[in-house]
């Protein structure tokens, strides 16, 4: 196994990274109702920021909810079991900001909750800054290396972004391993860690180092 | 310059800056305000502008000039923009016409990006010929005084982009996209870099205040939104259970007439109590402050209207645990519960002032996280790196 790594990927992999800024949607919500159609009514980059960008601890959110609509239930409608179920939806892939639209108007359409916020929520949006980070993986043992070193903005980019907004079926970090390697199983495993539950970004650049060392380093 | 950021900031976050730079490299880029120094917007551009020059983008500042009548107009503007109130001086609306004409035509303006800062120079967007235009609002436009704004709109609306401070200065009846990007604080300046503790106590010290006892301390004009009466109850009340005093940090501010009759007021309701120090400090005491600050055992805010009230970061950076009001840009700052407390009323403020003077270990621990979060949030590389994406963005770079 350990050859492996040092083999030239037939394709190196370019990292990318990426900065969201927060653009105002247009619109606010004090109830529910209101809550629900501006969720119809907001691009996918709105859901994007609202559901993953949380992730980043720039972003402040109480670490015990992992998005801002969940927070927001908690802290201004006073419902925390909503607020949990809000919190607990599903973003692994192959999912993406659609499937999980659907899953919290679903939710959200089930609650009965009248009550109406002193504080709204204001939808925000967002557009990527993308910029190219320098870095190439030529062959797996750089990919770690780099893995555990870059920015969280790069990984976050390529394991999330890029595959939750549709431009890509499948994240690139797996892409990349199977194309270029073939290892099914560890795409397979990244493929399963689901982003949309991290509250740290180090949680997660942990976790997927987690699997190269259980999947490469330790056989 | 740059670089010495990096052992706060992490090499990382430093080499982003470098790269999103690069798509600006070559490109000229214009910031416009009406002053060259005081006031937060001053501040940031002074540390702004050679931060850009230094990623390599031609970056120039320029002021634009008026007369007292003008900046009479440009005040009462700032202030119905925030209060909701008109108080216009007669003709204000061809008063602030006629200089945006004289600088439309004295300065300038052929850049590729133009930031126009607050609405004093906003008008000058009828005389560009070039470049994409973005206005910076530093202030609260929520809930305007409605002539005021819908004068004022009129030209708003014909920027690529409006960048305000917080989500919720965001307006409805604007088509432009509305960035949202906080204000920041310079790390490395007098004001808020490391000093030597000797030099705290020498400072607490001057002004007959001891270090020894517990300290709650404000800094901010002496201006009813930023409650200076609602902070001498709380501190009243704190003091039937604790030994306290109390350091309220001001400096007169001259386009404000109301500071000198809130001051009086507030030495009124402060009466003969030796442990309330009220003080007037010259404009750039930035070394006062940063002792203030940092010899303090709790800082407060209780605005009950507020910009963005910058003066929290600066607390938090110093590892202070901050009591804010709950308005404005505070509760982006403060996390409650987590690095301080955000409250509505002195009685709530005097709770947790209490709670806090009793409790160190609590402090301490809201001093790491407050810390922490500015360091991540409210840092002028921050600031800087979103000014260049807005930037790129507006040019689709």
């Amino acid at each position: 196994m350990y050859e492996i790594l040092e083999k030239p990927a037939n394709k190196p992999f370019e990292f990318y990274a990426a900065y969201y800024p927060p653009i105002y949607a247009g619109f606010k919500a004090a109830t529910i109702d209101e809550l629900i159609e501006g969720i119809k009514k907001v691009d996918g980059f709105s859901i994007f920021y609202h559901v993953f960008h949380p992730l980043f601890s720039s972003h402040v959110v109480p670490e015990d909810m992992s998005n801002d609509f969940a927070t927001w239930i908690r802290d201004e409608l006073g419902d925390r079991l909503l607020a949990q179920k809000i919190s607990d939806i599903e973003g692994k892939e192959p999912r993406t900001v659609e499937n999980v639209r659907e899953d919290l108007i679903k939710i959200l359409s089930e609650a009965r909750i009248s009550k109406t916020a002193n504080k709204p929520f204001y939808f925000i949006t967002c557009k990527p800054v993308v910029y190219n980070t320098g870095r190439v993986a030529k062959s797996l043992a750089e990919f770690i290396d780099i893995i555990a070193s870059i920015s969280i903005r790069s990984i976050a980019y390529h394991f999330i972004f890029r595959r939750i907004i549709g431009y890509e079926d499948k994240n690139d970090f797996s892409k990349w391993i199977e194309d270029n390697y073939g290892l099914t199983e560890l795409s397979k495993k990244l493929s399963s860690l689901d982003p949309q539950t991290y509250t740290d970004e180090e949680m997660l650049r942990e976790d997927l180092l987690k699997i190269f060392e259980q999947e490469l380093l330790s056989k | 310059m740059i670089e010495r950021f990096s052992e706060i900031i992490g090499e990382n976050e430093l080499d982003s800056i470098f790269k999103i730079a690069e798509k600006l490299k070559g490109l000229s880029i214009l910031h416009v305000n009406s002053t060259p120094a005081g006031g937060g917007v001053a501040e940031i551009l002074s540390k702004l502008v050679p931060l850009m020059r230094e990623l390599g983008i031609n970056t120039d500042w320029k002021i634009i000039r008026g007369d007292p009548e003008f900046f009479k107009v440009t005040k009462s503007f700032h202030n119905s923009l925030q209060n909701g109130l008109g108080e216009l001086p007669q003709g204000s609306f061809e008063i602030y016409r006629k200089w945006q004409e004289i600088n439309g035509n004295e300065l300038d303006l052929d850049y590729d990006v133009v930031f126009i800062h607050d609405p004093q120079p906003a008008g000058l967007i009828t005389f560009r010929k070039k470049g994409k235009w973005i206005w910076r609002c530093h202030i609260d436009i929520s809930n305007p005084y409605q002539p005021v704004w819908n004068f004022l709109r009129e030209y708003i609306q014909k920027y690529d982009s409006v960048i305000i401070s917080s989500a919720v200065f965001a307006r409805d009846d604007l088509k432009n996209p509305q960035f949202i990007i906080p204000p920041s604080i310079d790390p490395l300046s007098i004001k808020n870099r490391d000093i030597p503790e000797i030099t705290v106590k020498r400072i607490l010290y001057k002004f007959d205040l001891d270090p020894g006892r517990p300290i709650i301390s404000q800094v901010s004009r002496f201006d009813r939104a930023k409650d200076p009466l609602g902070v001498i109850r709380t501190y009243k009340l704190v003091k039937k259970h604790a030994d306290v005093q109390l350091a309220y940090v001001g400096s007169p501010a001259s386009d404000d007439p109301e500071g000198e009759i809130v001051y009086r007021e507030t030495v009124q309701a402060a009466g003969d109590d030796k442990d309330i120090k009220l003080l007037m400090l010259p404009p750039n005491s930035d070394l006062e402050i940063n002792a203030f600050q940092r010899g303090s055992t709790v800082v407060m805010q209780k605005s009950i209207r507020e910009g963005f009230g910058l003066t929290v970061s600066e607390a938090l950076w110093k590892k202070k645990a901050v009591i804010g009001g709950n308005t404005g840009g505070i509760p982006l700052q403060i996390i409650h519960g987590v690095n301080g407390y955000l409250v509505n009323t002195p009685e709530e403020a005097a709770h947790y002032a209490l709670y806090l003077i009793r409790q160190k270990d609590i402090r301490e621990k809201f001093g790491k996280a407050g810390r922490e979060h500015v360091r991540r949030n409210f840092l002028i590389t921050r600031e800087l790196r979103d000014y260049l994406m807005v930037a790129t963005l507006a040019l689709g770079a």
